[in-house]
């Protein structure tokens, strides 16, 4: 049972929390999400997302609530706490910086 | 409120786990539902959305585990599949599994027995509020009146310190003493405790049922027939009767009233005495009858308490309480018995100082018998459970060989090394929690047999000591379990781990693995030779000290003699009533079929009684008050007859001696009468109220033969004996009977003279003298049995955990040997190349062993008695026979090596 590393479970995190920040998502609507905005290019295992989705939970970042969808059909559906906008806050900036360092160290070669 | 959600999830999902789980089984579900309902709408048939739908999910079962996994309760999860497993692995092995919990139970049971007394003994503080600000109000330096016990002082003295320090919030005094108890139709002697009327309120003790004794319960000597019951007392003998408070009973003949019960667990100030009743101090005089001691300044009885201010500490209290102590000596010294006081002597005793003792604990003469065999006894068992864990960690060492195999299996398919640590860890717990639930029932047995050679039960049937463990017990007991996986386990499981796959899942042939293990399993055998060496020596030391004692024997023989003790002034027979009645049963006795001779003495001997009176003789000077006080007596004519012991000049006492006239014994006359014959010369006790006489008035008409008097282990002391009808004050008498046939066959007629005689006398300690001098030897006896068991114990773990290590190093050699048979060894030098590794482990074991024995005996000095602690024949003795045991064990490996058939062995590769 190997663990992620950092950087994909990081990624994941910020993802997920990004994705909720707007408003209260269920599990499958995630995974949608991610895949439509990244144009399929992050092709996520769709399942590797609910242990993410718990660890989260956990760290109270993100709180989940039993809904009904509009198809009436009951749903966990997962939105974030204030701790987990100030760790989206973080995370983003981290992304930020490191993809720009990334960017410039791709583009000098 | 972030701590708060993440608690609750984390409570969830341990105590809702099916709920959660069903929840995420939803939720995994509605995924799907919904990718199928997608898959479906893009023009997917039912059957291929459905598998493209897992396709994209992955593995639903192993992502449902990840996700528990983050609920943070795997580790109790896994935790329970090792117990299951390791019980599963236990029950595989029952062999194993018993010898090893026996052995842990072994060594857990005998350190919770110890501990269970020692705790009870040396460490409990009392039941009480702050026992911290105990402390105890002592005398120091020399007395000349009489005392009761080195840390008593006087009434008066008592009441100076009570009224005149600064220091105290309180203090009380006690005095422990038997009283007869009528109620109902029963009368019986009971243990009672004189108390002031602080008492209570001091300690801080409640009432269970009515009021406890107060201030006001103890002013008027005399006019206070009241008393407490103690709670277990109250329970055993009234039957928790509710409505106790208001009866009355007869103690020593008086009608006192029951005022209350003490609250529940309470049972007195002294460790081994355990109180029934609480009586004022003021009845003093009904309560020990002749012996108006309140007024008395010369006589130290009381045990004196205090409760220190908040503040204050214990030198602080000392030096505040020396001008109270100066001042009370002051006025001692002008009483009439002081007029005799040498310039010196005055002068010495005017030093005397005041000390302050902590007494959180109270106090307790078992506790000074008690606290040195004690922690002996502590020691050796802690020795037992150090070999015993040795014993074990030796078999799982040759476990975890066998085992090999099946490590390296689940360290293949994946298994970390830290969870088969912790699986093995977790088997370990389980033996050792085995271990310590049968040790705790072993050390519950062992304790009542020891409680039981100890201590006689009292009339309420209860040990002043409980066999009982309490939570301390139990605390201490878990502790050991603890420390005992941490000793054992730790080793073995490590090695364990470290296993190498490959070796391992070949075929084992010629395994190279476990030199390491070898070499930790013969490091453990000459340990448990060294430490079972040191608890032989041990116990031969203490068995030789107890059989020295036994044959030193008291100066006379104990064949057919037995004695018994009646105290008739409880019953109000005093003085010429008391003689009257003494002489009368002595004559009945004497004429009962199979007695031979009849001899009364005041004081019990071998009873650790002594009653010590300074004396002066006919030309002799006293060099300053340095001599060792002679022992007194009052006794019968007869008395020597009856124990036998010969006079060695002059004749004994005869109902004719009108005149004043003493016997003394050798010592006394080496040491006053030294070259004289004393026989005509006269001695003189120093009398405790009066001035002393001038003149020597008691003619000595005899010198007999010196015999042991308080004890066995001290030396005859000088001995001074008078007539007891003439004895002022008549109390108590022991009774000798010298009889012609067994002792036993004669006690009910005994009991019946003394009860036709008179029917409310209790008789007392009747035993035969064998059985008293047993009683004098029981902390002898009991450190001597003791250590002889551990011992054996230490012994047999020894041996056993040797022949386990050659047996299994033969066996790892046994193609090794049967190539060397082959290629021409003979039996004997096969024989000889294992019992060599015999000789060297267990050599070495035993130079450790004597060194560590050489290096510790002198800690055992003082319990021992006609025997050195390095003791040269002890030393050869223990070790020869260890030696002994470990060669039979040795020989039984070596001899079935000496007879590997070479070609089974090889063909077996």
């Amino acid at each position: 049972m190997g663990k992620p590393t950092d950087l994909v479970q990081g990624t994941l995190d910020l993802l997920i929390l990004k994705t909720i920040s707007l408003e209260p998502k269920h599990g499958w609507a995630i995974a949608k999400r991610i895949q439509q905005i990244s144009s399929d290019v992050l092709q996520v295992q769709q399942g590797s997302l609910y242990p993410a989705l718990h660890r989260l939970e956990r760290k109270a970042w993100i709180k989940a609530r039993w809904a009904e969808t509009e198809t009436g059909r009951k749903a966990k559906f997962y939105s974030l706490t204030a701790a987990g906008r100030a760790q989206l806050e973080k995370e983003a900036a981290n992304w930020s910086r490191l993809s720009a360092a990334i960017d410039l160290v791709v583009e000098a070669t | 409120m972030v701590w708060a959600r993440k608690a609750w999830l984390r409570l969830q999902s341990l105590f809702l786990r099916r709920r959660v789980a069903r929840q995420l089984d939803d939720e995994v579900q509605f995924h799907l539902e919904q990718q199928i309902a997608e898959n479906v709408r893009v023009g997917m048939s039912e059957e291929e959305a459905r598998y493209a739908a897992l396709r994209s999910f992955g593995n639903p079962t192993a992502l449902k585990e990840e996700t528990r996994e983050t609920w943070g309760w795997m580790w109790l999860q896994q935790v329970g599949q090792d117990l299951r497993y390791g019980f599963r692995m236990l029950r595989r092995s029952p062999l194993f599994t018993v010898v090893a919990v026996l052995t842990l139970a072994f060594g857990i049971g005998a350190n919770t027995a110890i501990f269970s007394l020692m705790d009870q003994v040396l460490l409990e503080l009392l039941p009480v509020k702050h026992p911290e600000q105990l402390v105890l109000v002592v005398e120091r330096g020399i007395r000349f009146g009489n005392s009761w016990g080195d840390n008593d002082i006087s009434y008066p003295m008592y009441r100076d310190f009570r009224d005149g320090n600064q220091v105290f919030t309180g203090m009380f005094g006690r005095y422990p003493t038997s009283v007869s108890l009528g109620y109902g139709d029963r009368t019986e002697r009971v243990a009672a405790e004189l108390v002031t009327g602080s008492y209570f309120p001091v300690l801080g003790v409640a009432a269970a049922i009515g009021r406890t004794l107060m201030p006001d319960d103890d002013r008027v000597p005399g006019g206070h027939p009241v008393a407490m019951l103690s709670y277990s007392f109250w329970q055993k003998r009234f039957s928790s009767d509710p409505s106790i408070a208001g009866r009355q009973i007869v103690l020593n003949g008086y009608t006192f009233t029951v005022i209350g019960v003490s609250q529940a667990g309470f049972d007195g100030v002294e460790v081994g005495y355990k109180s029934k009743l609480f009586i004022p101090m003021m009845m003093q005089l009904q309560m020990t009858p002749l012996s108006d001691r309140l007024e008395e300044r010369r006589l130290n009885w009381v045990t004196a308490f205090g409760r220190l201010k908040p503040g204050i500490d214990i030198a602080q209290a000392k030096a505040s309480l020396q001008p109270l102590v100066h001042n009370s000596l002051k006025v001692e010294v002008q009483e009439p018995a002081a007029q005799h006081y040498s310039d010196y002597d005055r002068a010495q005793f005017l030093k005397n100082s005041v000390d302050v003792l902590p007494a959180s604990q109270g106090w307790s003469g078992l506790r000074e018998q008690l606290q040195t065999p004690l922690w002996v006894l502590v020691a050796l068992s802690g020795v037992v459970l150090l070999l015993a864990c040795a014993n074990v960690a030796n078999l799982l060492l040759a476990r975890a060989t066998t085992r090999e195999r099946e490590m390296a299996v689940r360290l293949a398919i994946g298994a970390g090394r830290r969870r088969i640590i912790r699986q093995l860890l977790v088997e370990n717990f389980l033996l050792a929690a085995i271990g310590t639930a049968v040790g705790l029932g072993l050390a519950f047995l062992a304790d009542r047999v020891l409680l039981a050679t100890f201590f006689s039960a009292d009339s309420a049937g209860d040990f002043p000591i409980s066999s009982v463990p309490d939570m301390r017990v139990l605390l201490f007991a878990f502790g050991m379990m603890l420390l005992t996986v941490m000793v054992f386990g730790l080793a073995p499981a490590m090695q364990s781990s470290q296993a190498d796959i490959a070796p391992n899942l070949k075929d084992r042939a010629g395994s190279g693995a476990g030199g390491k293990q070898v070499f930790l399993r013969k490091v453990l055998i000459s340990g448990q030779m060294a430490l079972a060496l040191l608890l032989l020596i041990g116990a031969t030391l203490f068995l030789k000290t107890l059989a020295n004692l036994e044959n030193s024997g008291p100066g006379f023989s104990t064949e057919h003699l037995m004695a018994f003790t009646v105290d008739p002034s409880l019953n109000g027979y005093v003085n010429d009533r008391a003689k009257d009645f003494f002489r009368r049963l002595a004559d009945d006795l004497r004429a009962l079929p199979g007695v031979s001779s009849v001899g009364l003495s005041t004081m019990p001997l071998l009873q650790g009684y002594g009653w010590d009176n300074p004396i002066i003789a006919e030309g002799y000077s006293a060099d300053s008050g340095q001599d060792q006080r002679p022992i007194c007596d009052m006794i019968s004519p007869n008395l020597f007859t009856t124990l036998g012991v010969p006079m060695v000049a002059g004749r004994d006492f005869t109902v004719l001696d009108t005149r004043p006239v003493a016997i003394i014994n050798e010592t006394l006359a080496r040491k006053y009468f030294a070259g004289r014959d004393p026989v005509g010369l006269h001695i003189g006790m120093v009398d405790d109220r009066t001035a002393a006489p001038d003149t020597p008035n008691l003619e000595v008409i005899g010198v007999v033969k010196d015999l042991k008097y308080k004890n066995l282990r001290d030396p005859a002391p000088p001995q001074a004996y008078f007539p007891y009808w003439h004895d002022e004050k008549a109390r108590f008498m022991t009774f000798y009977l010298r009889s012609r046939v067994d002792p036993q066959r004669l006690m009910q007629a005994v009991r019946e003279q003394v009860r036709r005689l008179a029917p409310n006398v209790p008789v007392v300690d009747m035993r035969t003298i064998d059985e008293q001098i047993g009683l004098s030897l029981k902390t002898e006896r009991l450190v001597a049995g003791l250590s002889a068991v551990f011992g054996a114990l230490a012994t047999a773990l020894a041996v056993i955990g040797l022949y386990g290590v050659m047996a299994y190093i033969v066996a790892r050699r046994r193609c090794e040997i049967g190539i060397r048979v082959a290629l021409g060894a003979l039996q004997g030098d096969v024989l000889w190349m294992v019992m060599r590794q015999v000789v060297l482990l267990s050599g070495v074991g035993l130079v450790i062993g004597a060194l560590l024995a050489f290096a510790l005996g002198s800690l055992i000095r003082s319990q021992l008695y006609g025997v050195q602690p390095h003791d040269p024949f002890t030393l050869v003795s223990a070790s020869l026979m260890l030696a002994a045991a470990a060669g039979m064990a040795g020989l039984i490996p070596s001899w079935r090596a000496s007879r590997v058939d070479p070609l089974h062995a090889l063909r077996h590769e």
